[in-house]
């Protein structure tokens, strides 16, 4: 057990070191940057609620940033292995593909949490630059972040594995990161609905995970704080897609 | 063996997720069936619904809330054609917000419908259409809909009171109820300036001096900030009796 731990750290942390010295992490934080500082523009429009709007555009920004990153990555990382044949060289050697697998999604969620640490440290500088304490709930908000790009990394890896391309993989969990954040909209409609549409509507809400559910940055006042049932929910869904990746990838051939 | 416990673990763990996540979340925010999107800003309810994010496209709502209420309702031409008159001021959107601004009430809501704890555009509307434009009607509407998504809101309640006496018109009344509402942070500098109007129209000038000088020193809005600078000079001229009282 100890030498499978021992194997799913060395991967996840040679994950980690490639994203990390991969130009295209740096171009995102250079994009957050200057995104963040162009949001002091919109912080003007609004005058007296300027501290609201740059913590919400910041937020939101790095939010996007770390998804868009991390969708990428997921969608592409194994199947660029695969390309460049980097995964026989691996399989050759005693390493077991849950190992692989497991220290794949970490080390795409250990960037992950490197990015959101990034760009949340630039934002509350910008924050303290323009005069202004560090918003309620940001380390929650950030936390929520976390959990849900956590949900959707593995999602994207599951994907990754049955679909035909990198842009189809993107295709797939954007939706699905969209669906999630529409569960509730779902169970108000499938309340509403008879038949065979309310049985979908159902099954739904049953299959894609409530993102609303780490939104610690949308909720108000001390509703913020995310509980035990949102870390287990988001445990729960990373298994879920791990184990339907594992068994996609026990099947293939290398 | 291994290969079809895979995927029925994997099953199992999906599920148990949505299980517990579908006990334990209960949603604040309104249902789509309250949501009436302006057709301008459908692509916008669309993201916000759709990327989870309330909040941001909340703000984006109240700024062009902010631009509306802020735009002067007469064409320039129209206001060129205006004969001026000696001693005579025209305020189509005066520091005290005066206008008909007809789309207030739903531009005020649909905030609201987005983010119903964005408790300072709700005090920032209500108190606009009361104070400002007298549409004490179309405030208590917004404010009903403010309090059914955060009943326990003590600055709701405070303007609504302040709103009763507002009919009533019993200014001494209306300024002491908002009074507490004055020194929270969500307290729109709006609200603050009627408070600071009200206190001088009933001769509490010491009181209203505070006001002023709170707009003054924490508002970014120049407007405000000019007028509260403007205001306190004009009491600090007053004879020092009077500026006691």
């Amino acid at each position: 057990m100890k030498r499978i731990f021992s194997l799913t750290w060395a991967v996840a942390l040679n994950a980690f070191v490639e994203s990390v010295r991969n130009r295209f992490f740096t171009l995102f934080a250079v994009f957050a940057f200057t995104a963040i500082y162009a949001s002091v523009l919109a912080g003007v429009m609004a005058v007296d609620q300027e501290a609201r709007v740059l913590a919400d555009f910041g937020l939101a920004l790095m939010e996007l940033t770390a998804l868009a990153y991390a969708l990428f990555n997921a969608s592409s990382v194994l199947l660029k292995e695969a390309e460049t044949k980097t995964i026989y060289l691996v399989f050759s050697r005693p390493v077991p593909r849950a190992a692989y697998l497991a220290g794949k999604i970490s080390g795409s969620l250990l960037t992950s949490a490197l990015m959101l640490a990034v760009m949340g440290t630039m934002h509350l500088l910008l924050l303290r630059f323009r005069g202004f304490a560090v918003p309620p709930c940001y380390a929650w908000a950030l936390a929520g972040s976390l959990l849900k790009l956590a949900v959707i990394t593995s999602f994207a890896f599951f994907v990754s594995l049955f679909s035909t391309s990198v842009v189809s993989t993107l295709v797939i969990s954007g939706i699905f990161w969209t669906a999630g954040h529409f569960v509730v909209e779902t169970r108000f409609l499938a309340e509403r609905s008879a038949g065979a549409g309310a049985a979908a509507l159902k099954a739904a809400v049953w299959v894609i995970p409530n993102l609303q559910l780490f939104n610690a940055r949308d909720a108000a006042g001390a509703a913020c704080a995310l509980g035990p049932a949102a870390f287990f929910s988001a445990a729960a869904w990373v298994a879920g897609s791990y184990l339907a990746a594992l068994w996609l990838i026990s099947g293939k051939e290398f | 063996m291994m290969r079809l416990a895979l995927p029925a673990a994997a099953l199992l763990a999906w599920a148990a997720g949505s299980a517990v996540s579908d006990v334990s979340y209960t949603s604040h925010f309104p249902p789509p069936s309250e949501i009436h999107t302006p057709v301008s800003g459908a692509a916008g309810d669309m993201f916000a619904l759709a990327f989870g994010m309330r909040r941001l496209f909340a703000d984006v709502w109240f700024i062009r809330l902010m631009q509306y209420y802020g735009t002067p309702e007469l064409e320039p031409a129209e206001i060129m054609e205006m004969v001026p008159v000696p001693g005579e001021h025209h305020h189509h959107h005066g520091i005290n917000g005066e206008g008909r601004y007809p789309e207030f009430l739903s531009r005020s809501r649909h905030v609201l419908e987005i983010d119903p704890g964005f408790t300072l555009a709700a005090l920032y509307g209500v108190g606009s259409l009361a104070f400002n434009m007298g549409r004490t009607a179309e405030a208590q509407e917004l404010l009903v809909y403010a309090l059914k998504y955060s009943p326990r809101e003590w600055k709701y309640l405070k303007v609504l009171a302040a709103i009763g006496y507002s009919k009533a018109e019993d200014p001494a009344a209306v300024a002491a109820e908002i009074a507490p509402v004055l020194k929270d942070p969500d307290c729109p500098v709006m609200l603050k300036q009627q408070a600071a109007f009200l206190n001088k129209k009933i001769g509490n000038y010491a009181a209203a001096a505070a006001i002023y000088a709170d707009i003054a020193a924490t508002s970014h809005d120049t407007a405000y900030v000019s007028n509260a600078e403007r205001e306190l000079a004009k009491l600090a001229a007053l004879p020092a009796q009077r500026a006691r009282k």
